[in-house]
């Protein structure tokens, strides 16, 4: 088995609002092997994001730990982190429109990171190496002096993507790259974080809602709801041998671009709940068709129902032989 | 044919400013009958929602204008309509659900009165019947009808959605333009709004333009599919044609560049280059930059919208030699 | 053949020759490119430089000394010698109106700077800090707003006394409070940002992303709130010599030329009515140039 580039260790990210504490991330343990990508996937509110900014340490964890490279950068004070590790762990965001500077061309967005890491490098040096970056990503030269509001969404991604990669990291958190593209533009996008995976190694978490996307660059998946990890295999098996019954409807809820694939669709009832002080009962008990009443007494375990594939529900046994 | 609920003739819409002009929608010739849900798939500024906005007479004033063309709603030419004709047309006939429904509804009156009042603009009846109608139309998108006293802040964002398809729907429209109703809401959400709004369809055979990316909703929804391309509509057929049968490099593109769950590819396939600026459309085919099977005839002349089969449309030199040389 | 000549090539043509010119589209042009197209906001613009020449030139536009008083011309209505008239000890109103231009203008650009420098710091401190050091100064800020902006000034200047540096902080700390809510927001505007969350996620320093992210992106809402804040400063400035705490005699600000004439209201009104002309004037063109730049920096706020 591959080494684990990082390791995540019943990590917990609680926010306090006024109306209780918001359990954003609630336990969570994964490990992430070198050179993998790993699919995350979930509903709005199901604390993905938070994962990957906690991760960062964009969001301060409340407890728990983070391996990276064999060390916690979890408990590790901040200062130290930001030196040793922030170059090696970097994020790819969401909104291109948003996440990019809007008084900064694209010669000084690219420049920022390798100026801010690089104390000491001439400036010619930073620009050749801003422009190698431009032309690694796939952005043409005459755009350099171009600001974000003049140029189209992917564009705009491929300008947030050699920003992170600039630095030379080791990790990448991509927190849905592609939801606000088109379609045709996703696909550009999708291929070049497969090409650069591939050339330089890199190791992705893949933040999105997209089960296809999700499906098509993951080696492994990890599904949230409310915070928690309720099921993690690889990517073949969760769609060919889902086991949760949350995947299960969230896979059947996916429209299909095929008039003959008519498929039978599992249609949740309500919405998610509040994550503010949850019940120690089955998150997922409120909305699920096959609930019983253990699900609303006791909180399920991740177990291990088949080699590499872990599931948190009660009634797991019941739904391996179904499909 | 009088069952067309809907036809519209040569469409141009240009945004008009200082320093450019626009062409959002470039001829768009498009018929509906009644009862017929329609696809409209494309990208961002395919003109899609231009398109809707012109139906509604609702295009931005003084920037948006429709340069050429009619849009005949039963029989009658929208466009000539004065702005006191279109308000009672808008509404009462035909309906628009906006892709947001956080910023669609008026958070300071409840979801009862904004249904109400939308029911007591177009039909003489008391305020008492008015509210008794909001329940029902609450009761058909699924929300208790008791809740009608409630703001939209108590609501989620599937059930915004609900509400404001139930004040769209509250006037019974003949034509109902649903501009990415899903898009801003996840999936599990987007499956019940989905199954609802197939049975409200089915129910009332109100007629239903679905402006939407997803190919995945059109193929679940639609009897009829149209996609738009940098403001024409570049192909138009059936759902089984234009799923089955795609013939426009675009629509073939389309498909190969979404992954698939069932089947594994390593490489998605990229449709090179970006949707041409609209400010700055070329004078021959627009997709030819980004084509697979570029032709000459493409560098040159902007294709006519051409039938491949009766009721299948395509906008494609290639398709029209093709078709020449089987025949 | 000939060549035919059709609209459609026109259009054609117009398309190549704007497809040639070079992008050149800083944020900065383009918010100019809406300033340019709002025509009040360059009335605004036009009117404040023929205020600024005025008062930078006032020596050589004005035809008689601000102080000489002439006793063989007092009270005299507006003449051709007198474009404004001539007030109870014979000075030339004109001359004064002019002279005051340069008083007004440029302690009103002091005590901006001033309020800046003082109430926009603090809102930025605030802004970026947040939690607690954010609590501690607005609320001491919303302590000072609590006394109405003249009573303030007011008590200042009758501790401090008269003179141009007592009006100027009497000014500024009537002020700072505004000023300080307007910069917090402004900055907590920028804050809340994804791209200041992008460059904390490639390390740049806290120094750094004040000055080179949030600063620049607030920049636009602050120099609107500064415009604004020109109009009023003169406004409060005016309103204290007129009520005789702010400028002592025989300065030419205009709110002292107000309070001159208000003994000859009923005799003499036009000793009253230019110099107020003025105040009007440029408070008006500050506003109209104030609104015109939020438009052009900050276009979704309509």
């Amino acid at each position: 088995m591959a080494e684990n580039l990082l390791e995540i260790k019943n990590l917990k990210k609680y926010f306090s609002t006024p109306r209780g504490s918001l359990h954003a991330v609630d336990n969570v343990s994964l490990n992430i092997e070198k050179g993998k990508t790993v699919g995350v996937v979930g509903e709005s509110g199901c604390g993905k994001s938070t994962l990957g900014k906690t991760l960062m340490r964009l969001h301060e964890p409340t407890s728990g730990e983070i391996i990276f490279k064999g060390e916690d950068i979890a408990s590790m004070p901040i200062k130290e982190f930001k030196k040793k590790y922030r170059a090696d762990i970097q994020m790819i965001f969401q909104d291109p429109y948003a996440s990019l500077d809007p008084r900064m061309n694209v010669l000084q967005l690219v420049e920022e990171p390798i100026k801010t890491n690089n104390k000491g490098m001439s400036k010619a040096d930073v620009t050749a190496k801003a422009k190698e970056m431009m032309e690694l990503v796939g952005l043409a030269k005459r755009l350099e002096g171009a600001y974000p509001h003049e140029l189209d969404g992917g564009r705009r991604q491929r300008i947030g993507i050699a920003r992170a990669l600039s630095l030379n990291p080791e990790f990448i958190v991509c927190d849905e790259p592609v939801s606000a593209l088109d379609v045709s533009i996703q696909a550009q996008i999708l291929n070049l974080l497969q090409d650069l995976q591939q050339e330089r190694g890199l190791t992705y978490m893949f933040i999105t809602h997209d089960m296809s996307v999700v499906k098509h660059i993951s080696d492994d998946i990890v599904v949230m709801y409310l915070g928690q990890m309720i099921e993690k295999c690889p990517a073949d098996e969760i769609f060919k041998n889902t086991i949760h019954p949350y995947s299960q409807a969230l896979l059947s809820a996916i429209p299909i671009p095929d008039v003959h694939v008519k498929h039978e669709r599992m249609v949740l009832k309500g919405e998610l709940t509040s994550p503010i002080d949850p019940k120690p009962c089955c998150r997922f008990a409120a909305r699920c068709p096959y609930a019983t009443e253990q699900c609303f007494m006791e909180e399920p375990k991740l177990r291990e129902m088949k080699p590499n594939h872990i599931v948190a529900c009660h009634h797991a046994e019941d739904f391996i032989n179904d499909k | 044919m009088d069952e067309n609920i809907l036809d519209i003739e040569d469409l141009v819409v240009h945004y008009e400013t200082e320093d450019e002009v626009v062409e959002a929608v470039n001829n768009i010739r498009l018929t509906m009958k009644k009862g017929e849900i329609l696809g409209l798939v494309g990208e961002t500024g395919a003109g899609k929602t231009t398109t809707a906005l012109a139906i509604m007479g609702l295009l931005p004033e003084k920037v948006g204008a429709v340069k050429q063309g009619k849009i005949k709603f039963e029989g009658e030419n929208l466009l000539e309509k004065s702005k006191k004709e279109m308000r009672a047309v808008r509404g009462k006939k035909i309906s628009m659900i906006f892709q947001d429904p956080m910023t669609a509804l008026n958070p300071v009156k409840t979801v009862g009165d904004q249904i109400a009042e939308v029911v007591l603009l177009h039909n003489k009846c008391s305020k008492v019947e008015a509210l008794k109608r909001a329940q029902e139309m609450l009761a058909l998108v699924g929300i208790v009808p008791e809740r009608y006293k409630d703001y939209p802040h108590q609501f989620s964002g599937g059930m915004k959605q609900r509400i404001v398809i139930a004040i769209a729907l509250a006037c019974e429209p003949d034509l109902l333009i649903a501009d990415e109703p899903t898009t801003a809401l996840d999936v599990t959400i987007q499956a019940q709004i989905l199954d609802m709004m197939r049975a409200l369809q089915k129910k009332n055979n109100t007629s239903t333009i679905l402006i939407t990316h997803d190919l995945g909703v059109v193929a679940e929804m639609c009897d009829h599919c149209a996609v738009m391309y940098a403001g024409e509509i570049v192909e138009y057929g059936t759902l089984e044609e234009i799923f089955d049968n795609p013939k426009h490099p675009y629509t073939k593109a389309l498909y190969k560049s979404i992954p698939s769950l069932d089947k594994d590819v390593e490489r998605l396939h990229v449709i090179p280059g970006m949707v041409c600026d609209p400010s700055d459309l070329p004078s021959h085919c627009s997709f030819y930059d980004r084509c697979d099977e570029k032709c000459d005839a493409g560098k040159l002349h902007d294709p006519e919208a051409y039938a491949v089969k009766d009721g299948h449309v395509v906008k494609c030199f290639r398709c029209q030699q093709r078709e020449g040389e089987e025949e | 053949m000939a060549k035919m000549y059709t609209p459609e090539m026109e259009k054609i043509a117009k398309k190549k020759a704007r497809r040639n010119k070079p992008i050149k589209s800083t944020p900065a042009y383009e918010a100019w490119k809406r300033f340019k197209r709002n025509k009040t906001a360059i009335v605004g613009l036009v009117v404040v430089c023929i205020l600024i020449l005025i008062a930078l030139f006032a020596n050589f536009i004005a035809p008689y000394d601000y102080q000489a008083q002439d006793y063989m011309a007092m009270m005299q209505e507006p003449s051709s010698a007198h474009l404004f008239g001539t007030d109870q000890f014979g000075r030339d109103i004109f001359s004064r109106c002019i002279y005051g231009a340069r008083y007004s203008l440029f302690i009103a650009l002091f005590c901006t700077i001033a309020a800046l420098l003082s109430g926009g710091l603090l809102g930025i401190i605030a802004g970026y800090c947040g939690g607690i050091v954010d609590t501690v100064i607005m609320r001491i800020m919303d302590v000072f707003q609590s006394i109405p902006m003249i009573m303030m000034a007011m008590c200042i200047v009758s501790v401090l006394g008269n003179g141009i540096p007592q009006l100027v902080a009497a000014v500024m700390f009537a002020s700072m409070p505004t000023m300080a809510r307007n910069n917090r927001a402004a900055i907590l505007r920028v804050r809340g940002c994804d791209y200041i969350e992008s460059s904390e996620a490639i390390g740049v320093s806290q120094m750094k992303m004040i000055f080179k992210h949030m600063i620049p992106n607030a920049a636009g809402v602050m120099i609107i709130y500064f415009v604004g804040f020109l109009a009023v400063s003169i406004m409060m400035m005016s309103s204290m010599s007129y009520i005789g705490v702010g400028l002592a005699a025989p300065t030419p600000e205009w709110g002292l030329i107000l309070n001159d004439g208000k003994a000859y209201l009923t005799s003499s009104p036009y000793m009253m009515f230019f110099p107020a002309l003025m105040i009007m004037i440029t408070c008006f063109a500050f506003n109209l140039l104030g609104d015109g730049l939020r438009d052009a920096f900050d276009p979704k706020s309509k």
